[in-house]
């Protein structure tokens, strides 16, 4: 294995130039932690972005940030936490479910594009990556998007290189909205509901005029376990419904009443405050019942995410067909499902129900052979194939970057 | 008028009248125009000083027939412009000489409310305004409020990421879309997206969305609908100087406050729009702030006081608070007529549309008043303060022979100092022709190829709207040209493991 360990960002360019005339694919990693997610890849050859990790500007007023790709996660978060900002996107940390240390850079944060519970309120992280630096698969350094929040010069190319699991281009720096942490918040809870009632009083939660900034059910199945974040609220074996309300006291307090009482057809609701929220709250974003260490983490993982409404429906019929445990996010447009190991991951299983309620699912954690015989993120149908593939072929056309991680290749 | 288009094809006109039967095969009756009378409503767009009658207009009214007419096209080799309601302020439907003008309008109709999913599935000719009214009574409304929402498009909307003043809280077009219906260049027609809250695959939604119809032509479009808030009061805040209104802004937002809009109006901007509309705007400050909170009156009521207090300290020499929605929608009238009520003291203005670093607000608007000067031409001053947003209006008269020339080169310079400030050329408006002569001033020509590469993937022969966004046309074949070093070239001399 040869680990290319750049320095800035004119190193990034003579790899990518030198892997070029090489032919040589390239693995692009920074701090590792979400290596195991895609196919695996057979190159042996890894673009080491870690030193590329300097914070080029930071400005509160400006609602901005701009790092290199390879800026720690962790670093940057504690920065924008000390002017009381925060992503908005809630970004996931993968490693509990991932079994891996460390939560990874910015580079990888973006290019997994994996957001937690409040991208039902703020969007995801392709609605906060505002501008981008990065070395395409010609060999070249392009910029796309600017440095403020409002801009529609030229196409949005940070939109495709969000969640492209660095498959079209190598990121050297981005610029990201960052936005105001909420002063308080506040989590209804609601016990014992089953998936279709819960998914139910989701969607009245999130029709409602309260402003719920995230809502998550989680089975009292997968509770059989202690859970992190999840355990200190109440007796096992009964389910969680978690409706999140975010912002100054007055208003989270008036509108928790509120919202307690509109869903008082559902059951008695308790609230519950600052600190046992939030932790509840990583809990889900973390999938953190499903966590490798756990009684479930030898199993299969897969992120499903479809119409929010139809989600009970879709958890509740993989759950009996696959033996498995779901847990809900983003109202139920997010279901994570954790299943009985099969070779291919139970995947054909999973995806006709998904695709028939009208979502995707990718097989977010599996072993090695079994990500190596099975499609890890959603076939496409054909046409659609295509152009995913013209458009990856665009920014690079000989499959330099993380070659076979997202689409299998018979020649990897 | 200093844009030109590229050069007509004489053989494609000289077989004009062949094509037009031809489309008339695919869209029979009223859905082809060829007459120079009936063609003229579609020679221009919201960029009204560009003009150029189409080939033909064609305006089918179901996906297969759009499909249809963009295969024959794309087989005959003949340049195709989508259009919406032609409300583009940069003259992104202005047709072209030897193309085909495809119209969108027919595809007027919500194909589906999902309240559940809070989604709203519609065709794209539905005007903006149509979408929030036809959820009204359910409490629900589609966010993003571009100034001419009651005529243009939802279609039109997605190809320019339309904004508005609410963007700051809610997202512009892109944030508040979920999937679509597409047909690329060669009719293959696509589904991309649905009622998830993300797309498989890349996120093709995303770029498809302000890529100024130049990617594939929409027929079908998933929006995410929002419950109404609860209340909206606004603050009308005065200031006696400029400087003074960016610091009130700036601090608003580093106090972790993001109101649903933050508007701010120079001295000539206020003036005109007295005049026009008598809103009570103070005509003594040479800039007025107005800044709406939205949501729960008890949250409303609350940040109402702070940002009061901040515009205090800030030095603000009037403020009042709204009390009623009447005097709410008061103090907006004036804002909102902003544009109207310029065209009332210039026979001519250009609306101009920059972002710049909220905290160069100063610089921009001093820099500003100098080339006012230079060029010897009034302008006056709308803009998204919250989000840095400029509107300059540049005041002219198109019937004093070089006037528009000198808009046009004054209004360049103001766009060039949005990007020496940090800024950007368009916040809202798009490219179009308006910009693209500029696009060299943000952007490498590296930048632009990597941005006609991914064009090339949708239209491979670039018959999309040709002519608009980039400076530059090249072939995909050229664009697509790998300069690879000749024999082995070694890694770098590097830290390995």
């Amino acid at each position: 294995m040869d680990i290319l360990k750049i320095r800035d960002a004119k190193d990034v360019e003579a790899v990518v130039r030198a892997a070029l005339a090489n032919e040589q694919p390239l693995e692009i990693i920074g701090h590792g932690s979400k290596r195991g997610i895609g196919h695996p890849m057979t190159t042996n050859a890894v673009l080491d972005m870690s030193a590329l990790n300097a914070v080029t500007a930071y400005e509160p007023n400006e609602l901005i940030i701009t790092v290199e790709a390879g800026a720690p996660f962790a670093d940057v978060a504690s920065l924008i936490d000390s002017k009381n900002q925060q992503f908005a996107f809630e970004p996931m940390d993968t490693a509990a479910l991932l079994g891996t240390a460390g939560i990874g850079t910015i580079g990888g944060m973006i290019g997994a594009g994996l957001s937690g519970p409040r991208r039902i309120k703020a969007g995801g992280a392709r609605d906060h990556l505002l501008g981008a630096h990065a070395v395409s698969g010609f060999g070249d350094s392009f910029r796309t998007g600017g440095k403020v929040v409002k801009n529609v010069t030229g196409y949005d190319l940070c939109k495709l290189l969000a969640g492209s699991w660095g498959t079209l281009a190598v990121m050297t720096e981005v610029t990201l909205k960052v936005m105001p942490r909420p002063e308080s918040e506040r989590t209804l809870l609601l016990r014992g509901l089953d998936d279709v009632t819960a998914n139910r009083a989701m969607t009245a939660a999130l029709g409602s005029p309260f402003d719920v900034s995230a809502a998550a059910h989680v089975p009292g199945s997968v509770l059989r376990v202690e859970v992190e974040g999840l355990d200190p609220l109440g007796p096992p074996r009964q389910s969680l419904t978690l409706i999140r309300l975010e912002g100054i006291l007055a208003s989270v307090s008036h509108r928790a009443a509120s919202l307690a009482k509109s869903l008082g057809s559902f059951g008695p609701v308790e609230t519950i405050e600052d600190a046992g929220s939030a932790a509840a709250w990583r809990s889900i974003r973390d999938v953190l019942p499903f966590a490798a260490a756990g009684a479930l983490g030898a199993w299969p993982v897969w992120r499903i995410v479809c119409p929010p409404a139809s989600g009970a429906a879709l958890g509740q019929a993989l759950t009996r067909d696959s033996g498995g445990e779901v847990i809900y996010d983003w109202g139920g447009g997010l279901i994570w499902a954790a299943l009985p190991p099969k070779p291919d991951g139970q995947a054909a299983l999973v995806r006709a129900r998904v695709h028939a309620a009208g979502g995707h699912a990718t097989l977010l954690r599996a072993a090695e052979e079994v990500r190596r015989n099975t499609d890890v993120f959603p076939p496409q149908p054909e046409g659609l194939a295509r152009l995913n593939e013209r458009v990856r072929q665009s920014f690079d056309p000989r499959g330099l970057f993380n070659r076979g991680r997202m689409v299998r290749r018979s020649e990897a | 008028m200093a844009i030109l288009m590229p050069e007509a094809d004489a053989a494609v006109l000289k077989r004009r009248a062949e094509i037009v039967a031809s489309l008339r095969a695919i869209v029979p009756g009223e859905g082809v125009i060829d007459t120079p009378d009936e063609m003229r409503a579609y020679e221009s767009d919201g960029l009204t000083a560009y003009r150029q009658p189409p080939m033909v207009v064609v305006l089918p009214d179901r996906t297969e027939q759009v499909a249809a007419v963009l295969k024959y096209c794309h087989e005959q080799g003949i340049k195709v412009v989508p259009r919406g309601s032609g409300t583009s302020l940069s003259g992104g439907a202005l047709p072209i000489a030897d193309g085909v003008l495809l119209g969108l309008g027919k595809f007027k109709r919500i194909r589906e409310i999902d309240f559940d999913n809070r989604v709203v599935v519609t065709e794209p000719g539905v005007t903006n305004l149509a979408i929030s009214q036809a959820v009204a009574h359910a409490g629900f409304y589609y966010a993003p409020d571009p100034s001419s929402q009651i005529a243009c498009s939802i279609g039109g909307n997605v190809a320019e990421n339309s904004g508005g003043v609410h963007c700051l809280k809610y997202g512009m077009t892109t944030n508040n879309v979920l999937g679509c219906e597409i047909v690329l260049m060669s009719g293959e027609i696509l589904r991309i997206g649905g009622k998830s809250a993300e797309n498989a695959g890349y996120d093709l939604m995303g770029v498809i969305t302000g890529s100024e119809g130049l990617l594939g032509v929409i027929t079908e479009i998933t929006v995410r609908i929002l419950q109404k808030p609860e209340t909206a009061r606004a603050l009308m805040v005065g200031f006696a100087q400029v400087e003074a209104a960016g610091e009130c802004v700036a601090r608003i937002i580093g106090a972790g406050i993001i109101p649903g809009g933050m508007e701010m109006m120079d001295k000539p901007a206020i003036h005109a729009a007295e005049a026009f509309v008598q809103a009570g705007y103070p005509l003594d400050v040479e800039a007025l702030l107005i800044i709406e909170l939205d949501g729960p009156a008890i949250e409303v009521d609350e940040l109402i006081k702070r940002v009061e207090a901040i515009a205090l300290a800030c030095g603000s020499t009037t403020c009042r608070i709204s009390t009623s929605e009447a005097e709410r929608n008061l103090f907006w009238a004036g804002r909102k007529a902003a544009f109207p009520a310029v065209g009332r003291i210039s026979p001519d203005y250009l609306c101009m549309d920059g972002t710049i670093p909220r905290g160069a607000l100063p610089k921009a608007l001093a820099r500003i008043r100098e080339l006012s000067e230079t060029y010897g031409l009034g302008v006056a001053n709308v803009f998204h303060a919250g989000d840095g947003n400029l509107h300059p209006l540049i005041l002219y008269d198109a019937n004093r022979p070089g006037e528009i020339e000198r808009a046009e080169a004054f209004g360049a310079d103001i766009l060039r100092c949005c990007v020496e400030l940090g800024g950007v050329l368009t916040g809202e408006h798009g490219v179009g022709i308006e910009k693209r002569d500029l696009m060299g001033e943000m952007f490498s020509e590296i930048d632009l190829k990597a941005q006609q590469r991914l064009k090339c993937a949708f239209d491979a022969q670039g018959l999309l709207n040709p002519g608009k966004v980039f400076p530059t046309l090249h072939r995909c074949a050229e664009l697509g040209r790998m300069h690879v070093h000749a024999g082995k070239l070694a890694f770098p001399d590097l830290p390995r493991f």
